[in-house]
């Protein structure tokens, strides 16, 4: 699966890196950066919980 | 007086600036959503519009070019916009580019250890007594003297401070009266533009490792921001700086306080901290609706919303829709799945101080709820709800001094 994610969109709400640290970091303005962008199903879910909780929509996963 | 009566579906109005819908919003909420989801201010004339659904918030958050923060018609006492707050994209993005960094969650997090250790020197003060007001001796000191630190402002003015914002953001007048407010808010703006003049001056002489100081040698394009565009951004800081913490801090101690295994379950697994300061922040959203100002026409639910209209953007009301949060929307749900709250807003303005405001909850909840036992509201007290931006005037607490840790 891969994640994607859309830069104009993102906001720096910080809320993915803080829930899945290993899949995402925070650039110097706070806003993110995608450290994993072809994820296995062991980290499916904490992708998915990362896309569930980012207020703008700014992170995809496709299969 | 139910919450709920504060919504006036025959005439597609609503007054949120009660106290009582303050103390119990979710009502209130909830009817504005389902019966008026496009209300006016009650007693105003049209033209001003409560938005309340989740989609529509959220909506007018990400459309600046429809719903402008240019509040120039919001007399707070500001002679000019406040940086960033009251401007526009793409003149907004320049100042963010500056101003992010400074408040980044990497600059933010090596104040952990201060503020765990300021937090427990508050729960010191009062471990030994079994009763607190939780409002006046941790809520206020503790994100005010991290504030002060992080500025490099004198701490001892802490109160002189504290006066200019509540004098801002909540006037002593008489219910109603504009007048007396727009004055207080006035003679109070004139106060902290000189103060703040003096401060300016103080740390292009003596430049320090304070935030301020690298406001004054940021570059914007090769420039340093001029004099103005600092004292408009100290001007904002001081209010969102002193101010949300601690209404957050009151609507999640007293909600905690009337709920004694929510505390307990902290308490067991300081691992849930992190989730509870989200669902915390989201069901009682303590910044209960934003500003903003039509600047192109636009319709909504049959409601056409002209240029130079004021909009009321209800974000409590949207962090409790059940067509967002499902079913759920009103409950405390630590294993919540899906949690887009927008407590600090959303699109560009998305609060500056978000990892800061994130990192001090989740320090004050976790060292709380390490050495404080089961913890009450003291009877017989009534918690008293600020409009508009929820603190609580006092929030007399108690518990057992011989079982603090
Ligand atoms: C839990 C605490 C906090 C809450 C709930 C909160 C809430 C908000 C909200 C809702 C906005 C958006 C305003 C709008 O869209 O018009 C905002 C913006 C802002 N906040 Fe906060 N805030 C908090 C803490 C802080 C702190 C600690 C600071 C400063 C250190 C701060 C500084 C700002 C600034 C400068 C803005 C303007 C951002 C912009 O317009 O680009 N906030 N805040
Ligand atoms: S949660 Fe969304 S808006 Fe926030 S940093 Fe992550 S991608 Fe950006």
């Amino acid at each position: 699966m891969r994640l994607v994610f859309d830069a104009e969109a993102c906001v720096g709400h910080g809320r993915c890196y803080a829930l899945a640290p290993e899949l995402f970091d925070a650039d110097d303005q706070g806003h993110c950066v995608v450290l994993v962008e072809v994820v296995d199903a062991a980290q499916a879910d904490r992708a998915r919980q990362a896309v569930n909780n980012c207020p703008e929509e700014a992170i995809r996963l496709d299969p | 007086m139910d919450p709920s009566a504060a919504v006036y579906p025959e005439q597609r109005a609503a007054n949120p600036y009660l106290p009582e819908v303050a103390a119990d919003p979710l009502p209130f909420y909830e009817r504005l959503r389902r019966e008026c989801p496009i209300a006016n201010m009650e007693g105003l004339d049209e033209g001003t519009h409560i938005i309340s659904r989740y989609e529509d918030v959220k909506f007018a958050l990400k459309h600046p070019e429809i719903f402008s923060s240019d509040l120039v018609a919001v007399d707070i006492g500001q002679d000019r916009p406040l940086i960033p707050l009251q401007v526009d994209p793409p003149e907004h993005a320049k100042y963010r580019r500056v101003m992010d960094p400074q408040l980044g969650p990497s600059v933010i997090g090596h104040l952990e250890d201060e503020m765990r250790k300021l937090a427990n020197e508050l729960i010191d003060g009062f471990a030994g007594r079994g009763a607190v007001d939780f409002h006046a001796e941790f809520s206020v000191p503790y994100p005010c003297t991290v504030f002060l630190q992080l500025t490099g402002l004198p701490l001892d003015q802490l109160d002189q401070f504290l006066t200019w914002k509540d004098n801002i953001i909540r006037p002593e007048v008489d219910f109603g009266d504009i007048e007396a407010a727009t004055r207080v808010r006035h003679e109070t703006g004139k106060a902290m533009y000189s103060y703040f003049e003096g401060v300016i001056d103080d740390r292009l002489a003596n430049p320090g490792d304070d935030i301020i100081t690298r406001f004054v040698q940021a570059e914007i394009d090769g420039q340093t921001m001029s004099r103005e565009e600092i004292l408009d951004i100290c001007y904002l800081f001081i209010l969102g700086g002193l101010d949300t913490v601690t209404s957050t801090l009151d609507c999640s101690i007293a909600y905690l306080a009337q709920h004694a295994d929510r505390q307990r379950q902290l308490a067991d697994d300081p691992s849930l901290v992190p989730h509870a300061v989200e669902e915390l922040l989201r069901l009682h959203t303590p910044v209960m609706q934003v500003l903003r100002v039509v600047v192109t026409e636009h319709e909504m639910h049959g409601v056409t919303m002209r240029p130079g209209d004021t909009v009321m953007v209800m974000l409590g009301s949207a962090d409790t829709d059940v067509d967002e949060f499902g079913h759920t929307a009103d409950d405390y749900d630590l294993q919540r799945e899906v949690n887009r709250h927008l407590a600090f807003g959303g699109g560009p303005h998305r609060c500056l101080g978000s990892h800061l405001a994130r990192l001090e909850l989740k320090v004050a909840l976790e060292e709380l709820h390490r050495r404080l036992p089961a913890y009450a509201v003291a009877e017989g007290a009534t918690l008293d709800y600020s409009p508009g931006i929820r603190e609580i005037a006092s929030l007399p607490l108690v518990f057992d001094p011989k079982a603090v840790a």
